[in-house]
């Protein structure tokens, strides 16, 4: 897995690709919760790269998703993988994430 | 602590020549030497020292000279590294010490600040060693709890099969392979009434420890909920209203949750967010349930669940799973996927729950071909018993 992110205004970009596992998550949430610890609430992370999730990797997703709305903030997902976006509908992930089909709408989501 | 350092030589004035060059060493309680005039002596100081970290010893001696000493001491002080004292140029004996373990050498006449240098490495050397083996003792003792811990985790879950030999009208079996010592992965059944069947197979998020206290956390609290006899959607989302509020990072478990009516074949369900089970029918055909509203338990507090419905006929089969099945991975880095596992279960219709469960593992497991295992396996399966049987 590799991860990249970069602050543009007050939204946070992350990038991620290749494998989300039990083996990878851990330095992803190291990752998410620096970010979400510096006090940033606008986060946007592309999957279009990621290849793989498994609940490890969803774990992350969910404790970012509940840290940040403690403090009112968002995370919005794009450019799912139709693989990946089946595994968010079958554990019900897809009403409980902001998912959009590409990165402008996610920030218009973010910026409104 | 000083470092203890045992010198063993037949001159006694060598110990003077030391105490005067680590004089400040010894001060400072840095260093700490013991001596010995022969092996026999060193091994009797070293019983009554037993935390010696460096050993100098002199070759010829009389009694016991310093390679019987060597030797001795690599049975009984694997730890602690032995520096040999030789005259220059007695390269067969230095390096027959080298052979039998010795660390270092240093010759005689000895250059007190090359000792100085040897010791310092000898130390940081058994020092090492001492917390590598520290290291392995600590990662002994927690195998061992995790392995009490995984037959524990396992004595949990239902393990006599068949559980209910006076029911002829079913017929279950079921396996569970975790991929580390504990997992995530559950099942479960058990009788609500004399007709109806409490069937739940669940997945806890990640692996290994944290999953495993999970998982049976959430085993427990369904079961017991189950048991008051709330319907399947009822029965999820009151547990995912109290484990929502104790889930810890995230967590979150999958699960089914469905009853099998013995009388009538009617199987009602609920789902939070898992893999949906399979219906084997007798005639070959495989088909998934029905989707129902519903999410993974613990991910959200407004989580909302709905029931389904799948009437069985004598002679089909229900199939649950968690994804460790559908995702096992072989070399190739392939899924095994949903459509093998149609496949394998249409391979073998007519067969008992355990000839499916087993075969099931078995087609996963030479698919996989000795890939590693990714994720926790499970299977459960339930057979609703022709009347020929």
């Amino acid at each position: 897995m590799e991860l990249t992110h970069e602050i543009n205004d007050d939204v946070v970009h992350i990038g991620i690709k290749g494998k989300l596992d039990s083996r990878t998550a851990p330095s992803f949430e190291e990752r998410l919760m620096q970010i979400i610890d510096q006090g940033h609430k606008k986060i946007m992370i592309d999957f279009a790269r990621l290849d793989y999730i498994s609940s490890a990797g969803f774990r992350v997703l969910l404790f970012g998703a509940r840290r940040l709305a403690e403090s009112s903030g968002t995370i919005a997902l794009f450019g799912l993988q139709p693989k990946i976006r089946n595994v968010f509908d079958i554990a019900g992930f897809s009403s409980i994430f902001s998912i959009f089909s590409s990165r402008e709408e996610a920030e218009k989501s973010l910026k409104a | 602590m000083p470092n203890k350092i045992l010198i063993v030589d037949d001159e006694p004035d060598l110990e003077l020549l030391i105490n005067m060059n680590f004089k400040r060493e010894i001060r400072a309680g840095q260093y700490q030497f013991v001596y010995a005039l022969n092996g026999a002596e060193a091994l009797d100081k070293l019983e009554a020292n037993g935390d010696v970290d460096v050993v100098l010893t002199d070759i010829n001696m009389p009694q016991m000279d310093g390679l019987t000493l060597l030797a001795r001491l690599n049975e009984q002080y694997p730890v602690l590294r032995t520096v040999i004292v030789s005259a220059y140029g007695d390269m067969s004996n230095i390096r027959t010490a080298l052979n039998r373990g010795a660390f270092d050498f240093v010759t005689k006449p000895i250059d007190l600040q090359d000792l100085g240098i040897t010791l310092t490495k000898a130390i940081k050397e058994a020092e090492d060693r001492k917390q590598a083996l520290q290291n392995q003792e600590n990662l002994l003792h927690i195998q061992n709890e995790l392995g009490v811990a995984s037959r524990i985790q396992s004595s949990i879950l239902p393990r006599t099969f068949p559980p209910f030999p006076d029911r002829t009208e079913i017929d279950i079996s079921a396996a569970i392979f975790p991929a580390r010592e504990v997992g995530g992965d559950f099942y479960d059944f058990f009788f609500l009434d004399a007709h109806r069947l409490g069937i739940v197979i669940g997945d806890v998020s990640g692996k290994g420890v944290p999953a495993a206290l999970f998982m049976a956390v959430s085993r427990t609290f369904l079961k017991a909920t189950a048991l008051t006899g709330l319907p399947p959607a009822d029965c999820l989302a009151q547990i995912n209203r109290t484990l929502y509020k104790e889930s810890v990072a995230g967590m979150f478990v999958t699960l089914i949750y469905a009853i099998f009516d013995t009388r009538n074949g009617e199987l009602i369900y609920s789902n939070g967010g898992h893999n949906l089970p399979l219906v084997l029918r007798s005639d070959g055909t495989v088909e998934a349930l029905d989707r129902v509203e519903g999410i993974a338990i613990a991910a959200s507090g407004k989580a909302r669940f709905s029931e389904g419905r799948v009437q069985l006929q004598r002679g089909d089969v229900l199939v649950l799973y968690t994804d460790g099945i559908s995702e096992a991975f072989n070399l190739k880095n392939e899924e095994f996927g949903e459509e093998r596992l149609a496949t394998s279960l249409r391979n073998m219709v007519g067969g008992s729950a355990k000839e499916l469960t087993d075969g099931l593992i078995a087609e996963v497991n030479g698919f996989a071909d000795g890939a590693q295992q990714s994720d926790d396996l499970t299977v459960l399966v339930l057979r609703y018993v022709d009347w020929e049987d």
